[in-house]
């Protein structure tokens, strides 16, 4: 998961290096170390460097990091070939590797031969049963071959001895929203908050969720969600405003008629909108029309 | 009662979809169409715009409310209303129309009764380079009597097609120069709201 920061470094390191300024090997740590996903830069850029003698020998030992790096960003370009080579030459660097081994069944992975890949996985993992790739790597597999409910299985089983993995958390979570199963993702998120409660994606994440599971309390806890997400966020998280206006409007719906113990305050609602027609009209003027009749449309 | 439809697509509501399934190569994408009944031939609607909506928890509801008021607002104030739903699956060899899919078809359907679900060819898509296949690379789902979202039949019935019989051949030109990369979407527009999802530079 990257910050808005790391994201604009990453983009400006990109743009960088596709206008001929140089820094290639500065982005191709940087996309290492953030664990995005940008295969053909690295691919395109990492080759370059791997074909280049000089080069490739600058970087000493870190070659073989590069090697495992344009690898994989090979097969999610489907250049198989050249996947095929990387690993010829860190078999002979690295001979009885175990992460040679998995490069290989991510290679058989990429040409669809499933049981082949289960099986070099399977037999990886009696060495070590720990390894949290490969444990990944079958839920990848599942739901690449469409076992939805084999890769929750598998994954479910893998928080139970990695529950500290958040991404694996979250890959969870967005499984369960897309087949609406949205109090388990919800569940998800639950737990993402408990242990990193100040990251706002998260909370932002469970207010959505809430509010598509509706009912009252859940529209209510959502907007309490969508709230911290602003204060985390220093209010500027566009989503979470629109999250406010979105809730105050169920909720008075919602409530029509019966007794509210605890009137709504429509402060939270106002301040809200003020907030997204004063970015809308600095940033987006083009649009603030249609955000202010948006915003009437949903005042009761 | 199930109404025999022509959905003619303009080239560059069709184009605008696809490029933005290309652009998010590794997850489902969804968008919507605009459009209307042909004021002089009530069996044809006809869509002159769509809007691309998200790459990301397409099941969610608060970002699909928003992108539906501020989409109707726009469209109704020119007369066109939200006339269908697009749909591309995350995996490439996925063919079926999912719950998600048909959900939001159900619920435009509240609005427009004869809107229609169209769902993402992989495999026309892929094919599309090598072939001079005209036909859209996108399968038609339409409601039947029982409201059950049903495959239109090449037979006859409810059918699409693009406006402009040539609409693959920019649509391959646009590929080849990855175009892809300048469409914008409700996603982008929420994560930053000087991104806009009109896309009014998009085909100049």
């Amino acid at each position: 998961m990257v910050s808005e920061t790391e994201e604009t470094q990453l983009n400006s390191l990109e743009n960088q290096v596709d206008n001929g300024g140089g820094g290639a090997w500065e982005y191709l740590c940087l996309v290492r170390k953030l664990k995005v996903r940008r295969s053909e830069k690295v691919f395109k850029y990492g080759l370059s460097i791997l074909n280049d003698p000089k080069k490739r020998s600058a970087l000493g030992p870190e070659e073989w990091t590069l090697y495992e790096q344009v690898a994989i960003a090979a097969l999610d370009c489907q250049c198989l070939d050249v996947t095929k080579d990387c690993i010829k030459v860190l078999q002979k660097k690295f001979p009885e590797s175990k992460r040679v081994g998995r490069l290989n069944g991510m290679l058989l992975e990429a040409k669809g031969s499933w049981s082949e890949a289960e099986k070099a996985y399977s037999s990886l993992l009696e060495d070590n049963s720990l390894d949290q790739v490969i444990h990944k790597r079958r839920v990848a597999m599942a739901k690449a071959q469409g076992n939805i409910s084999e890769a929750i299985e598998l994954l479910n089983k893998y928080l139970e001895i990695f529950m500290a993995d958040h991404d694996a958390w979250r890959e969870l979570a967005d499984i369960y929203v897309s087949l609406q199963m949205y109090k388990q993702a919800a569940f998800c998120y639950e737990e993402l908050i408990l242990s990193q409660p100040t990251v706002p994606l998260y909370h932002l994440a469970y207010a959505d969720v809430l509010y598509t599971l509706g009912g009252l309390e859940n529209l209510q806890t959502a907007k309490k969600y969508y709230a911290s997400t602003i204060d985390l966020t220093g209010g500027k998280n566009t989503r979470a405003l629109f999250g406010i206006c979105l809730c105050s409007s169920a909720i008075a719906q919602v409530s029509k008629g019966r007794n509210r113990e605890d009137k709504e305050s429509p402060e939270l609602q106002s301040l809200a909108a003020t907030a997204l027609e004063k970015d809308y009209k600095q940033r987006a003027a083009g649009k603030l029309g249609l955000l202010t009749s948006a915003l009437r449309s949903m005042k009761f | 009662m199930v109404a025999e439809l022509k959905h003619e697509i303009s080239q560059n509501a069709y184009i605008k979809l696809v490029l933005h399934a290309l652009k998010h190569k590794t997850t489902a994408v969804n968008g919507v169409l605009l459009g209307r009944v042909n004021p002089q031939n009530e069996s044809v609607v006809e869509i002159i715009d769509s809007v691309p909506l998200f790459h990301s928890n397409l099941a969610l509801l608060p970002p699909l409310e928003i992108a539906l008021i501020m989409i109707e607002e726009h469209y109704g104030s020119k007369g066109l209303g939200i006339v269908g739903y697009f749909h591309a699956n995350e995996r490439f060899d996925d063919a079926e129309l999912g719950i998600v899919a048909k959900n939001i078809g159900d619920h435009i359907c509240r609005y427009f009764p004869q809107a229609a679900v169209f769902l993402l060819d992989n495999k026309k898509l892929e094919a599309l380079p090598k072939g001079k296949d005209q036909s859209p690379v996108m399968q038609l789902y339409i409601r039947d009597a029982s409201k059950n979202w049903k495959l239109a039949g090449p037979d006859g019935g409810s059918r699409l097609v693009i406006k402009e019989p040539a609409a693959n051949v920019v649509l391959s030109d646009y590929i080849s120069s990855e175009k892809w990369q300048d469409v914008v979407d409700f996603d982008d527009h929420l994560d930053d709201i000087k991104m806009d999802w009109l896309n009014p530079e998009l085909f100049k």
